[in-house]
């Protein structure tokens, strides 16, 4: 079964990024895209044009969003009884103490630091490839 | 009774033989009933024997049948019946033989009877053995032979000849029986008839005497029962007694009274109870009949003794009356016991006798009268006083002697008893007039009291003559006029005092002074009221008249002591004038009570006595001064002081040595008293000029205060010398001048406070300062113009004095604030020193205004904080730009990057070449960004330094590097480095910098680095970090430190050359200073200074 990967970012740039180097790591993955903290919660409420959206296993989430911010995301995430068995990691470009402190507080999986150089990002994006779709274990119920 | 005698034994006889006859027939009849029964048992007797035999020959039967029946059948069940009638037969021998055992003959038989069974049995036997072993045959064949046959037959005879027997017996014995219990029934019939008829007969006559008797009884019953009644329910004990003397009758309470039962004594003489006195009077003897001697008794209580039972005697009262009676007359003796009443007498006879000894000792006349106005008793003393012999009183009617106002006084009258009457008389005395025997009147004064008798209340009169009082009224009645307003009147004490030292006139002043009640003095001897003195002076002895002696006190005021009636002594003033009267002179004195008078005599000497010691001792010269100016007292000081002998100043106008200022003070005008003229100048220390004896002047200070004395109000002058303080003071006054001087050309402004905090002195520069006029200031709190920090300074509170606060704050400016005039507040700073004085420690104050400076120092500090907030900014634009720029960088160049990976070679060369220059462009924008984020985060991200430890930061780097170490085989030593105060973080990152340089910028062969530090003054550390690297060249020595200055190109080493610059911000930022030492082609040392934490050093 094809992985489900929500990435929520609103670089355009970015989110091409991020495409190219999963594809680079694991092709099969399927990665849907949102690109502001409100469609993002639409997507995984599977409400409106997102209705049959499916559940992802990875949630890949920028902090600075525009309408709702990354970590009200987080937090709408991980207060939702469904929403929270979803891995989140966060992957932004702040590497600021209070934001890694924010995140963890409002219990993000993880907190990664986009990194500068091409192939470092490369690299990372085969790291959370290898790690949590590949190594970690996941709730099956979708 | 004579006849009772014989009569009572014949009954008691005939009553004892007609018992014993009735214990006779008893004795009898119970024999018969013996007899009787055992003629009963007989015959059961003879019935059992019968029976057991009819049994044997039952039994006998049964075994002859059941043994013929067992030859027949065999059938040894049929022997069971054969055995029981066996044993039957044996029980029945036994029972028989047992109870015949009394009748030898009957014994015989049955002992025949038993041999004949047992024969019986034996032949049974021999049937039974028989038919068992021969069978049937055999033993019917002996049966019918017939011998068992036999054995019956004898047995059944025998048992006939046995029943006959006893049937014989039988018969016998029941006509014995019968024959006996006839005799029986006779003697108990004849006997019973006996007995019954001497009972009758005893019985009979025992009746026939209490018959006559009872009917004696009956006969008065009728009248009597009414008499018996009352007699037992009367309260007194009523005994009944014949013309012989015996007592026929008593009650219930006689029984009680005597202690006796009534059966003990009726029938008994009544002399036994009533020893004496009674039986007498009622003999009848030759001169009279039993009726007179009791008709004399009839009627009156005669007290006689009583005897009870137990011996005791007690008085009693006999009333007697006469009961008609078929005896004779009786008497009923109504017995009352009087015991009681007896003590009542004589008790009463002792008080009587008490009271009739007061009577007559008693001063006064004492008359007792009953309730109708008789005189019942009297005293010796009333038959003085009314010239009459004792009984020509007693009886008569107390009128005769008070003729009116006494006996109305105590009549009861419808309105009011005698009590009543009495009772508002009581304890009065009441003026009446007595009469005496010769006619002649007298006024009497009366006191009467009640006293209860037996013959009612009686009224005992206390009689006083009051004749001589009574004069005395009537003369004190024709004095009064004359004197009575101005005796009362006078405020002083009067009492006039007659030729016999008796007083006879006083007023209520002396009543009061004495306290005594005027009637208590008049008459009494004026000894009584002043002891010792007075009477004295009065007598007329030989050598002058009264008129003599008395002229010579008159008119003078003697002091004598005089006596009060609780006692008490107090001093008095007596003036004496004479009075013309009927008696001749008397003396009037007038009494002055002059004990306040005394008592401010005295304390007026001992004041004087205490005043003339002050004044004598005071340190100070003394003069008091009366209110015309003349001196009235003075001490030896101001003999001294002025040089005068005392003598000289006594009596001398004050002007003499206080010249001016003094005397006009004191003097008493039209505008104010003197008082009020002294009350102004009291307390105040007065300065004046005083002049010597010697005409020499000198300068004194005076203290006033008022004394209080007979002549007025005198003034007391304590005066004091002041020429030394006079001296000192314009000592002072000229050091003042100097100092003033000084203190004016300061130009700080100056302040001079004193320990309480006020303003003592000020200069103009203060003036100007604070916008005030000096005497705004002077005297003024220091708190109004600085009011905080400066007062609190300087107060001596309870850990120091005065001088230790000061000399914490001497020499140190401290700055505070002062306020001006106008209200505004200034920044100052103020140098405080002590100043000894006469008044304590003052402190000066020098204030110097130092608003521009605090202006300059505000400015100043204005401006380094917006160069930090500008620094700050710098920093943080710095960063934020970094790290904005990065995202777009990061498209730029990851995207530049995807196009050569994926396109080089599959465009042609220019392009590979544009897009490797494009790469080559953005990744080189990026590191630059990178490192001016570092650069920048030197300033932003530094912590606050705390003590590190050096070696431990430099292994960090040494870590960190471990790849780029290895790369090159560098060899990285260190000497033992210190702690410093430095950020940990940056430390690491400026060690990393460093000997990454080293290893970077090296020379072919092993790269050698050592760290070392050496310590220099002030607490700072120098390290060093040497290389074998290419080295420098000095001109560039500044050039390396700078922002991007590279000196290599990029081809030949990697690197932004940022990473000097970035040590150079550390360094500054740890407060030290980088250098660097070098030589090319030999290798470098970089040297920074950091500061030891400074604990191990």
């Amino acid at each position: 079964m094809p992985m489900e990967v929500l990435l929520v970012e609103d670089s355009p740039g970015d989110v091409r990024l991020t495409q190219e180097a999963f594809r680079d790591a694991n092709p099969s993955i399927r990665l849907h895209v949102a690109t502001d903290g409100v469609e993002a919660m639409t997507f995984l409420r599977r409400e409106g044009i997102h209705a049959n959206a499916p559940r992802p296993d990875l949630i890949l989430l920028d902090l600075n969003l525009p309408k709702m911010d990354g970590r009200e995301v987080l937090a709408h995430i991980k207060e939702d009884d469904n929403l929270k068995t979803i891995p989140t990691v966060i992957l932004t470009t702040s590497d600021a103490e209070a934001d890694i402190v924010k995140s963890y507080q409002l219990q993000a999986n993880c907190y990664l630091s986009k990194p500068v150089q091409l192939d470092v990002f490369e690299s990372l994006v085969g790291s959370i490839n290898d790690f949590w779709l590949t190594k970690v274990k996941l709730p099956q119920q979708k | 009774m004579k006849s009772k005698f014989p009569l009572k034994r014949k009954i008691q006889l005939t009553f004892g033989v007609a018992i014993a006859m009735l214990l006779a027939v008893g004795m009898i009849s119970y024999r018969g009933m013996a007899v009787s029964d055992q003629s009963d048992r007989r015959v059961r007797h003879t019935h059992e024997v019968l029976e057991n035999l009819q049994d044997l020959d039952g039994a006998m039967e049964t075994v002859e049948s059941s043994y013929r029946g067992f030859v027949i059948t065999g059938d040894e069940n049929s022997l069971q019946a054969y055995r029981a009638a066996i044993a039957r037969s044996e029980q029945a021998q036994a029972n028989i033989r047992d109870l015949t055992v009394d009748n030898s003959v009957q014994q015989l038989r049955i002992r025949n009877l038993m041999n004949l069974a047992d024969r019986s049995m034996q032949y049974a036997e021999t049937v039974i053995s028989l038919r068992r072993t021969k069978g049937m045959n055999a033993a019917a064949d002996f049966v019918r032979e017939g011998s068992g046959e036999q054995i019956m037959d004898q047995f059944q005879e025998r048992i006939r000849s046995m029943q006959d027997e006893e049937l014989r017996l039988l018969v016998i014995r029941n006509t014995d029986a019968s024959r006996r219990s006839r005799q029986f029934k006779f003697v108990l019939l004849f006997g019973t008839v006996l007995g019954l008829l001497l009972a009758m007969a005893a019985g009979w006559s025992a009746q026939r005497k209490n018959f006559e008797s009872e009917f004696a009884e009956e006969v008065h019953k009728a009248s009597g029962a009414k008499y018996r009644g009352l007699l037992e329910a009367a309260p007194d004990a009523m005994v009944v007694v014949n013309h012989r003397g015996e007592i026929v009758l008593l009650n219930l309470q006689a029984e009680k009274q005597f202690g006796y039962h009534r059966d003990e004594l009726v029938g008994q003489k009544v002399k036994n109870i009533i020893p004496e006195g009674f039986a007498e009077r009622l003999v009848a003897d030759g001169t009279r009949s039993a009726a007179e001697a009791l008709a004399q008794q009839i009627g009156t209580g005669i007290e006689l003794i009583a005897r009870r039972k137990d011996g005791t005697e007690f008085p009693i009262e006999l009333m007697l009356s006469p009961l008609e009676s078929a005896e004779g007359i009786l008497v009923t003796a109504a017995i009352r016991d009087i015991s009681v009443r007896k003590e009542a007498e004589k008790h009463l006879a002792r008080m009587e006798g008490r009271y009739r000894g007061l009577l007559e000792a008693a001063p006064d006349a004492m008359v007792v009268v009953n309730q109708k106005g008789d005189i019942v008793l009297l005293n010796v003393q009333a038959e003085k006083q009314f010239g009459y012999r004792r009984d020509e009183l007693v009886g008569q009617r107390v009128k005769n002697i008070i003729p009116k106002g006494f006996a109305e006084r105590l009549i009861a009258d419808e309105k009011r008893s005698v009590e009543d009457a009495l009772a508002q008389q009581i304890g009065t005395g009441i003026e009446l007039t007595g009469l005496r025997k010769n006619g002649s009147e007298f006024p009497i004064e009366i006191m009467l009291s009640p006293l209860e008798s037996a013959e009612g209340v009686l009224v005992t009169a206390a009689i006083r003559d009051i004749s001589v009082r009574k004069e005395a009224e009537k003369h004190l009645a024709r004095m009064e006029g004359r004197y009575r307003g101005l005796l009362e009147a006078a405020p002083d004490a009067m009492v006039v005092v007659n030729q016999g030292g008796e007083i006879v006139l006083l007023n209520v002043q002396a009543e009061k002074q004495f306290g005594y009640r005027r009637d208590e003095l008049l008459g009494q001897k004026v000894k009584n009221i002043i002891p010792s003195g007075f009477a004295e002076r009065l007598i007329a002895d030989e050598k002058r008249s009264v008129e003599d002696a008395l002229a010579q006190q008159i008119g003078t005021g003697i002091e004598l002591i005089a006596r009060r009636k609780n006692g008490s002594e107090f001093p008095i003033e007596i003036m004496l004038s004479p009075l013309d009267s009927a008696e001749g002179i008397l003396v009037t004195a007038a009494i002055r009570n002059i004990s306040v008078r005394r008592e401010a005599e005295k304390h007026l000497a001992l004041m004087e006595g205490r005043y003339r010691g002050l004044l004598e001792a005071a340190p100070d010269a003394m003069v008091v001064v009366n209110p015309s100016g003349d001196i009235v007292l003075l001490n030896v000081q101001a003999e001294k002081q002025f040089g005068y002998r005392r003598d000289e100043l006594v009596g001398q106008k004050v002007k003499n040595i206080i010249p001016e200022g003094f005397a006009e003070r004191l003097v008493a005008d039209g505008l104010r008293s003197a008082e009020d003229a002294l009350a102004q100048q009291i307390g105040t220390g007065i300065e004046l000029i005083a002049l010597r004896k010697n005409g020499t002047e000198f300068p004194i200070e005076i203290m006033l205060s008022p004394l209080d004395s007979a002549e007025g109000i005198l003034v007391t002058a304590a005066i004091r010398d002041i020429s030394v303080r006079k001296e000192a003071e314009k000592h002072l006054a000229r050091m003042e001048g100097r100092y003033r001087g000084l203190l004016e050309a300061a130009p700080d402004a100056m302040v001079v406070v004193n320990q309480k905090g006020d303003i003592v002195l000020l200069n103009v520069q203060a003036e100007k300062q604070f916008g005030y006029h000096r005497d705004e200031l002077v005297g003024q709190r220091m708190k109004n113009i600085i009011p905080a920090g400066f007062a609190e300074r300087l107060i001596a509170d309870a850990l120091r004095s005065t001088e230790d606060a000061l000399a914490q704050q001497i020499g140190t400016g401290i700055e505070i604030t002062g306020r001006r005039k106008d209200g505004t507040e200034f920044p100052i700073e103020i140098m405080l020193s002590p100043l000894e004085s006469a008044e304590g420690v003052l402190v000066t104050a020098a204030i110097r205004d130092i608003t521009t400076r605090k202006v300059a120092e505000a400015h100043l500090l204005y401006k380094v904080e917006e160069l930090n907030r500008s620094n700050e900014e710098l920093g943080q634009f710095a960063y934020i730009a970094s790290h904005d720029l990065q995202e777009p960088l990061r498209m730029v160049a990851s995207y530049t990057q995807l196009l050569a990976r994926r396109y080089k070679g599959r465009l042609d060369s220019d392009a590979d070449e544009f897009i490797t220059f494009a790469v080559d462009g953005a990744n080189r924008m990026q590191r630059l960004i990178q490192d001016l984020l570092a650069y920048s985060r030197v300033g932003t991200k530094g912590k606050e330094l705390r003590e590190t430890s050096s070696e431990e930061a430099l292994q960090r780097a040494i870590l960190n590097l471990r790849g780029a170490i290895a790369d090159s085989g560098a060899m990285v030593t260190h000497d033992p480095l210190p702690p410093v105060l430095a950020d940990e973080t940056q430390l690491v990152q400026l060690f990393q910098n460093l000997i990454g340089n080293a290893i970077k910028y090296q020379n072919p062969g092993v790269p050698r680095i050592h760290i070392s530090a050496i310590k220099n003054g002030g607490g700072k550390w120098t390290f060093s970090v040497r290389d074998n690297g290419l080295g420098i060249d000095p001109q560039y020595f500044e050039r390396i430190f700078v922002m991007f200055q590279r000196l290599h190109k990029r081809e030949e080493f990697a690197g932004t050359g940022i990473g000097l610059a970035i040590c150079k911000k550390i360094v500054e930022r740890h407060g030290g200073e980088i250098s660097v030492q070098s030589q090319p082609g030999k290798g470098s040392t970089f040297s920074f200074a950091l500061a030891g934490s400074g604990v191990k050093s």
